[in-house]
């Protein structure tokens, strides 16, 4: 390789490294990188030299949930989440529990209740659909009522509020379809939800619960699954 | 000595320790994701960024070989070419933040060994001023060419060319 091209292979490393080649530029550059020895090397000295200026950064501690997302994405700690594809297996234990089954009945006895006390003249659908997240300990941490249009949601006290994060929930239907957004859950108090066109037309498996950065998921689809419910009839 | 420490953890690493995993992310993650947030100036992005990026580390440790420099410096390029992408894909970019953090990083040099670091700053410095400015911008930012001409306020051909020679003359203060 004579001087010119060395001087070429150098200058394109560099402007590699700094982030300066952009564009089909940089594709053609990373395909002759998997190509070329020498390409690699004048591009690791670069590196070397460049990232230098990257060390002087004073370090900033990123949020602790990156590394529970790294581990959860690496499949490495006892997840306190439950993968969506899982769902079944983690309905069946969550049925299996007995301290749930009781949370379970003692929030379904509350919106009877509640409804005792409404108008005799107020329409009541005949059946209605209620959810309860919970954490690892079994407790809850939203409670969902589904009514005729709405979802109407109910915070409690043990979920741990996020100012960095938004919670986000979502439907997972039974053909596998993937997961459809029924909106941003609240971290304090109650909200009413539209409910989505296709909730009474899709034979739901489970309800989920995701961690989303601030304004939802950014692609359409959950980004980390942190909860599962199943949907169950009053 | 740091360089070290860190080649034994991601020695281990490559063998699938998740412990050395775990202490790896505890030295390392501040400062890379320092790198990540003021490149991507969002922090749900930035910890996107880092969180992908340690993803890779983990299956591609065994890859690392010294030629490619410090563990660190390795680390950083892996955080930064991803931090990169994601700012060209998002077309992210907070001009306010920007213009508030002009100054040079005069923060204390934490892993490089003395003279290593000593001397990409003397290089830096007997860079020309327009020249410094134009590799800064471009590094920690992640500015393209246009966008350093919008900022430097400059034709195009002029930032090409502060940066073609900066980098030219960096590379020839660094290497004697």
């Amino acid at each position: 390789m004579n001087y010119q091209q060395e001087q070429l292979r150098n200058a394109l490393a560099a402007e590699y490294v700094l982030g300066t080649l952009s564009g089909p530029a940089r594709k053609r550059f990373q395909q002759l990188m998997m190509e070329s020895q020498s390409i690699r090397e004048a591009t690791w000295v670069w590196e070397q030299h460049l990232n230098g200026l990257g060390e002087k950064l004073e370090p900033v501690e990123p949020s602790p949930n990156v590394w529970k997302n790294i581990q959860y994405r690496l499949d490495m700690s006892p997840p306190r989440t439950t993968p969506v594809t899982h769902i079944s297996r983690a309905a069946k234990r969550f049925w299996q529990s007995t301290a749930l089954v009781a949370t379970a009945a003692a929030f379904i006895l509350a919106i009877l209740i509640v409804r005792q006390d409404l108008p005799k003249d107020t329409f009541i659908p005949d059946t209605r659909e209620v959810a309860i997240f919970v954490d690892t300990e079994s407790a809850p941490l939203w409670l969902i009522d589904i009514t005729q249009d709405n979802i109407e949601i109910q915070t409690t006290s043990n979920l741990e509020v996020k100012s960095n994060n938004d919670y986000q929930l979502w439907m997972v239907a039974k053909d596998g379809r993937p997961p459809i957004s029924l909106g941003i859950l609240p971290q304090k108090g109650k909200i009413t939800l539209p409910k989505h066109v296709q909730f009474d037309q899709l034979d739901i498996a489970a309800l989920a619960v995701s961690l989303e950065p601030l304004g939802g998921s950014p692609n359409g689809q959950p980004t980390t699954v942190l909860y599962t419910a199943e949907l169950v009839s009053t | 000595m740091e360089q070290e420490k860190m080649l034994k953890l991601l020695s281990a690493v490559a063998l699938g320790d998740q412990q050395s995993f775990s202490e790896l992310y505890s030295l390392t993650s501040a400062r890379l994701y320092a790198v990540s947030i003021k490149l991507l100036k969002r922090r749900e992005l930035a910890e996107e960024a880092l969180q992908e990026a340690f993803v890779r580390i983990w299956h591609n440790a065994s890859q690392y070989q010294q030629g490619q420099g410090t563990v660190i410096t390795w680390m950083i390029s892996i955080v930064r070419y991803r931090a990169l992408d994601m700012l060209r894909y998002n077309k992210v970019r907070n001009e306010q933040a920007l213009n508030e953090q002009e100054e040079d990083p005069t923060l204390e040099p934490e892993l490089m060994t003395m003279s290593e670091q000593a001397l990409l700053d003397k290089c830096m410095d007997e860079l020309d001023a327009q020249q410094k400015q134009a590799i800064h911008l471009a590094y920690f930012n992640g500015l393209t060419h246009h966008e350093v001409v919008q900022h430097m306020d400059s034709p195009l051909g002029t930032i090409k060319s502060w940066i073609r020679r900066g980098l030219l003359s960096l590379q020839r203060c660094l290497t004697i």
